[in-house]
């Protein structure tokens, strides 16, 4: 929430455009002021406490202010160069039509460096393609071959199966061949029923007594 | 979203700028980012930029590591962005600024300190004997 009210804080002065992306909220590990509020003044226990005076030779003083004077005169020189050289106040204003004549030879040597490498990359380009459509060719044409033999394969497997159904077809029983047939079969009934004994022998028929010479299979040794 | 390391914060073109510390770390852990904020921004605020950064803690082979981005120091120092004292130790230790005095002080202090428990344990041997 604070970086929220901060970001509104500056909202109508600020330079840089301010973010306005409300989930731009980052939960905050410290308090802003971690000292106790202003009203609650000094706590008891700490009212007549003296805090020690610092103990200082005269001479360490004496060293320290030398010291001191001497950093901050370095310190105000340095900062006075650094100032001259990158203030933005003494940058000197650049020559637009300069600026603007060294752009355009600078764009015109690029542009020709960029026509050379592009007739360069031109002719191995040519020659790649050309080499690639060889190839696509060729692949096609292995492709083609082997379509062919696939078909023709296929085709063949087809007569195959035709050739067989031929052969199967001389026991269908065609409509004018069915009378006959159905007379052939009332006239031979099949028994399918069978019966088996203790001996695991198949005793075919269903009418079948087992003395009887009928036909006995032996179905377990 | 997080706030990225170079900055995002926000600032008025003549404010007044400070190079300083921004404590990064986390508890018994104290690491610190050398920032360039305003001076009146509390140091969880968004920064303008990061220039630098500073472990405070030795690492294995006891040394405190830290980072500069002198080419935007000098920068902002010549765009009037004050430096706070522990940050011109640093750069006085870099040799960027002249030392400052207080290295100097914390120095001569800790020399006497050695000097004077050398000395009182050679009283105490003295005695022993």
């Amino acid at each position: 929430m604070f970086r929220i009210i901060n970001n509104l804080k500056n909202l109508s002065l600020d330079i840089s455009p301010v973010v306005t992306d409300t989930f731009n909220v980052i939960s905050v590990r410290w308090r802003r002021n971690p000292r106790k509020p202003i009203w609650k003044g000094t706590a008891k226990s700490k009212i007549f406490r003296v805090p020690p005076r610092p103990n200082i030779p005269e001479e360490e003083r004496l060293e320290i202010t030398r010291l001191y004077n001497k950093y901050r005169t370095e310190v105000k020189s340095i900062n006075n160069y650094l100032t001259s050289k990158y203030n933005v106040e003494n940058q000197q204003e650049d020559d637009k039509d300069l600026k603007q004549k060294q752009f355009e030879a600078d764009l015109a040597a690029c542009m020709k460096l960029n026509d050379e490498w592009n007739a360069k990359q031109k002719i191995l380009r040519e020659a790649r393609t050309a080499a690639e459509l060889q190839d696509l060719i060729k692949l096609a044409q292995e492709k083609k071959l082997i379509t062919l033999e696939k078909r023709s394969q296929r085709l063949k497997e087809a007569e195959e199966i035709v050739k067989e159904q031929k052969e199967l077809s001389k026991h269908f029983i065609l409509p004018e061949m069915l009378d006959a047939e159905i007379e052939k079969s009332l006239a031979n009934p099949v028994d399918h029923n069978f019966a088996l004994d203790k001996e695991g022998n198949r005793i075919i028929g269903r009418e079948t007594r087992p003395p009887l010479d009928k036909k006995v299979e032996k179905i377990r040794q | 979203m997080l706030i990225p390391a170079s900055g995002t914060g926000q600032y008025l073109a003549n404010s007044v700028k400070a190079i300083r510390f921004a404590a990064r770390g986390c508890t018994n852990r104290p690491f610190y980012h050398i920032v360039v904020t305003e001076v009146k921004r509390d140091q969880v605020d968004p920064v303008i930029e990061q220039v630098g950064t500073y472990d405070p803690i030795p690492n294995e082979y006891n040394e405190k590591l830290c980072s500069l981005n002198f080419e935007r120091i000098k920068h902002w120092i010549g765009n009037g962005a004050r430096v706070s004292n522990p940050v011109r130790e640093l750069l006085g230790l870099a040799g960027f600024y002249p030392i400052h005095p207080r290295t100097y002080m914390t120095s001569w202090r800790n020399r006497k300190k050695l000097e004077d428990e050398i000395n009182s344990q050679e009283a105490e041997q003295e005695n022993d004997k």
